[in-house]
């Protein structure tokens, strides 16, 4: 909101006006007014306590982040060439496997890698796109410049709020909306819908589309009744489901009926029993025969993951230059292969400074923050390292960037990063929006919603500059 | 179209929200009738308790009030409805309108928030109100913003086959063995507040308080929405909707519910003379235990083999 000398950005110009106008008072009462109609809504995660769980709502801050239209277009141009180039990497590991032969990234580091599904090798996904929702964390240099910090491409989640904020913000600063000429998020169920139900065969006309979700306990549930209810589709369960020669039928009130696409929100190994984890009860039966059978179509493909996991992460700019033929437009976090003996070394060197990741590990398990941790703590991390280090990554610290926030009825400056939403099937759609996500504590940089993590509005605006406040 | 899974969440929604609103009612209707100390307040007492088979032990009016509306470890009480009827609702979140959803999640955050015990013992008759009245905006909501469909009519046939239930245990409770609530006319004010009937049986039978026209108007009565014949007439009316272009199987329950609602039209006011109201009633609890049993097999829980669809 404010450059390097302390004044104000000029396209937060109005906005700041208009919160300068309000003061603190009118704010904290809109701050309220806005949690309150979340909790009403529903609008909430459940945490788990010993004896009873309690749902809470996903803090939210007033104050939405603008993203001027040049800033924007970078990163769209980025984000679709980056889904274009990952879903090409995905249909060649799970078909020919050519950029293994050309030994552009390690045979052993892909097929390894443990969410690569071998079940997937040569199976034909529509449209070549694997990944049809995706919801990939970006943030902001020092210089400006947006960086890509992860990509998930498994069952990203987080849309929901990202339209609930904004209809929260529209309602808070209506006239700061209007001029910012704010590009619409709105759009992304039908977009959505259209993606899914694209993703069927041609011989099936009217295409049963449903959500999977995992259930009412799930962490995201909200997010899924919600989808469901504005794309207009049944919101089923594994139980609801039932396969029977390799079809997929729903179990409705007049008998069983023919399902064609399932967006799932379950993970790839809780889909199918049979196939994948056999413990799991959220899946159905069959399912992955069926889907290898053409009978049904699941969204995202399963094995995606392959293709967010930590260290492929480090290829993608190799990635995008072997199949586009392109420089990435986005860069990546640098990275260091501990598989690589040399940079293995400058990580042992440099522990202090940097962040070291399993690589098949996620949630911030099996992590080293190296300015944080204890020499004890650094010194069996060397340790682990050592013994194996094809498991490992490391990253420079990374300094997020900051945004105003509304804390106590001050303004007060927060990390933040962006989760854009990238649909693909038969082309690729960057939503014009994005979750900003806000570590709630100050000088926190963990962003998550179950630790103290909350979100805000992103307006990505149509053009540039700023109307006069 | 609907998921089988779907239809039994809603007509377990309208099962609680009923159960919830009844036991709210009775528990202010009690608590209202036994301020003044006479007679009739034991008989009151007497009568709920058997209505609701609240827990033993509880013996003030005030005690039991709470036990019946707060008390998480009583599976009737109102708040464990609230909760369950939120549950149900909340599942199937995608089919019920916000504006219904939204009451009810208030109502259920206001019962289990850290303030309800509070505001409970602050003014216990208004907290009890104020529910039952949540829970007639909650079912308005529902009827007017909500698509009059299959989804609805499951909730709908779950409220009045839980109503069917309650106002029969109630009567039960109040006249068989002949009359407990006597020719006491206090007892008699009271089971028919707790039918919310007082008014409408005034305007139909004028202050003649009398324990036959009572159950007379409570079973029998066409338009009279808590009576146990409404009832049965709104369960017979949504089943023949819900069985359209079906096949029932061999257990239907359109023919079971038609049974039942005609047995009660053609009933003669004279069979609830003496024994024969405990045997009506008893009819009807099992009637309507039939009922869901028949719903649950036709609609939510039927072999996959037999609905397959064709080609």
């Amino acid at each position: 909101m404010f450059d390097a000398s302390g004044a104000t950005r000029a396209h937060y110009a109005p906005l700041h006006a208009r919160i300068e106008a309000l003061g603190p008072e009118a704010l904290a009462d809109r701050q309220r007014t806005l949690e309150r109609s979340f909790l009403l809504q529903g609008i909430t995660f459940t945490v788990y306590g010993a004896e009873t769980s309690t749902e809470r709502i996903i803090p939210t801050d007033l104050f939405p982040r603008i993203i001027p239209a040049t800033e924007w277009a970078r990163v769209e141009a980025g984000l679709t060439q980056r889904l274009l180039a990952l879903n090409l990497f995905l249909a060649d590991i799970y078909g020919p496997q050519k950029i293994l032969g050309d030994k552009i990234i390690p045979r052993d580091l892909v097929l390894g890698a443990p969410s690569y599904r071998r079940e997937m090798q040569h199976l034909l996904v529509p449209h070549g796109a694997y990944a049809n929702v995706c919801g990939s964390d970006l943030i902001r240099h020092p210089s400006g410049e947006f960086v890509v910090l992860e990509d998930n491409l498994r069952v990203p989640s987080g849309v929901s709020y990202m339209l609930a904020n904004r209809e929260a913000s529209r309602r808070t600063f209506p006239e700061v909306f209007r001029e910012a000429r704010v590009r619409p998020v709105e759009r992304y169920p039908d977009l959505l819908l259209a993606t899914l139900k694209s993703m069927a065969g041609d011989w099936r006309p009217n295409p049963q589309v449903v959500v999977l979700t995992p259930g009412v306990y799930n962490s995201a549930y909200y997010e899924h009744a919600y989808l469901a209810r504005l794309m207009g589709v049944p919101l089923v369960e594994g139980r609801d489901l039932a396969v029977h020669d390799d079809l997929v039928y729903m179990r409705t009130t007049s008998g069983l009926r023919r399902v064609d696409v399932i967006y799932r929100r379950v993970d790839d190994d809780f889909i199918d029993p049979l196939t994948f984890r056999r413990d799991s009860s959220l899946g159905v039966a069959g399912l992955f025969n069926a889907y290898r059978s053409g009978n049904v179509v699941i969204c995202n493909a399963p094995g995606t993951g392959v293709a967010d996991d930590k260290a492929v992460y480090a290829y993608v700019p190799a990635i995008i230059r072997y199949y586009l033929g392109e420089d990435a437009i986005l860069n990546n976090v640098e990275t260091y292969l501990c598989r690589a003996p040399a940079q293995l070394d400058h990580v042992l060197a440099h522990l202090d400074t940097l962040v070291v990741k399993a690589v098949g590990a996620s949630g911030g398990y099996g992590m080293l923050v190296g300015p944080h941790a204890s020499a004890v703590e650094r010194e069996r991390f060397a340790a682990a390292l050592k013994a194996d280090p094809e498991n490992y990554i490391a990253q420079p610290t990374i300094q997020l960037s900051t945004a105003p926030c509304l804390v106590e009825g001050r303004m007060e400056p927060r990390h933040v990063d962006l989760r854009p939403f990238i649909l693909s099937a038969e082309k690729v759609v960057v939503t014009p929006g994005a979750l900003t996500r806000v570590a709630l504590k100050r000088g926190s940089l963990v962003v998550n919603s179950s630790q103290g993590g909350g979100s805000k509005d992103t307006w990505v605006q149509a053009e540039d500059g700023s109307a006069a406040p | 179209m609907m998921l089988a899974r779907v239809a039994d969440s809603l007509y377990w929604a309208g099962r609680y929200v009923e159960r919830a609103e009844h036991v709210s009612r009775l528990a202010q209707v009690m608590l209202n009738a036994t301020l003044d100390p006479s007679e009739a307040a034991g008989q009151v007492l007497a009568l709920t308790r058997a209505a609701l088979g609240a827990p033993p032990g509880v013996q003030e009016p005030l005690e039991l009030a709470r036990a019946l509306s707060l008390d998480r470890d009583n599976p009737g009480s109102v708040v464990m409805s609230l909760a369950r009827a939120r549950e149900n609702a909340r599942q199937v979140r995608d089919q019920i309108t916000t504006e219904s959803w939204e009451r009810l999640n208030m109502l259920y955050l206001r019962a289990v928030g850290a303030r309800a015990g509070a505001s409970f013992n602050a003014d216990p008759l208004g907290f009890l109100g104020e529910i039952v009245s949540d829970l007639h905006l909650f079912k308005g909501a529902a009827d007017s913003t909500m698509s009059h469909g299959e989804g609805w009519r499951f909730m709908v046939t779950g409220v009045f086959l839980e109503r069917a239930q309650l106002i029969g245990r109630l009567l039960k409770a109040a006249f068989t063995p002949i009359a407990v609530a006597s020719e006491e006319p206090l007892a008699l004010v009271t089971v028919l507040r707790m039918a919310c009937a007082l008014e409408p049986y005034l305007r139909t039978y004028t202050a003649d308080l009398n324990p036959r026209f009572i159950l007379e108007f409570l079973m029998f009565d066409e338009d009279f929405p808590r009576s146990i014949r409404h009832a049965t007439d709104q369960i017979e009316r949504h089943l023949s909707h819900l069985a359209r272009g079906r096949e029932l199987g061999r257990q239907d329950p359109q023919r079971l519910a038609g049974r039942l609602n005609a047995r009660l039209a053609f009933a003669d006011i004279g069979e609830v003379e003496g024994p024969g109201a405990g045997e009506l009633l008893a009819a009807v609890e099992a009637e309507t235990t039939a009922i869901h049993e028949a719903m649950y097999e036709t609609f939510v829980a039927y072999p996959l083999e037999l609905r397959l669809p064709a080609a």
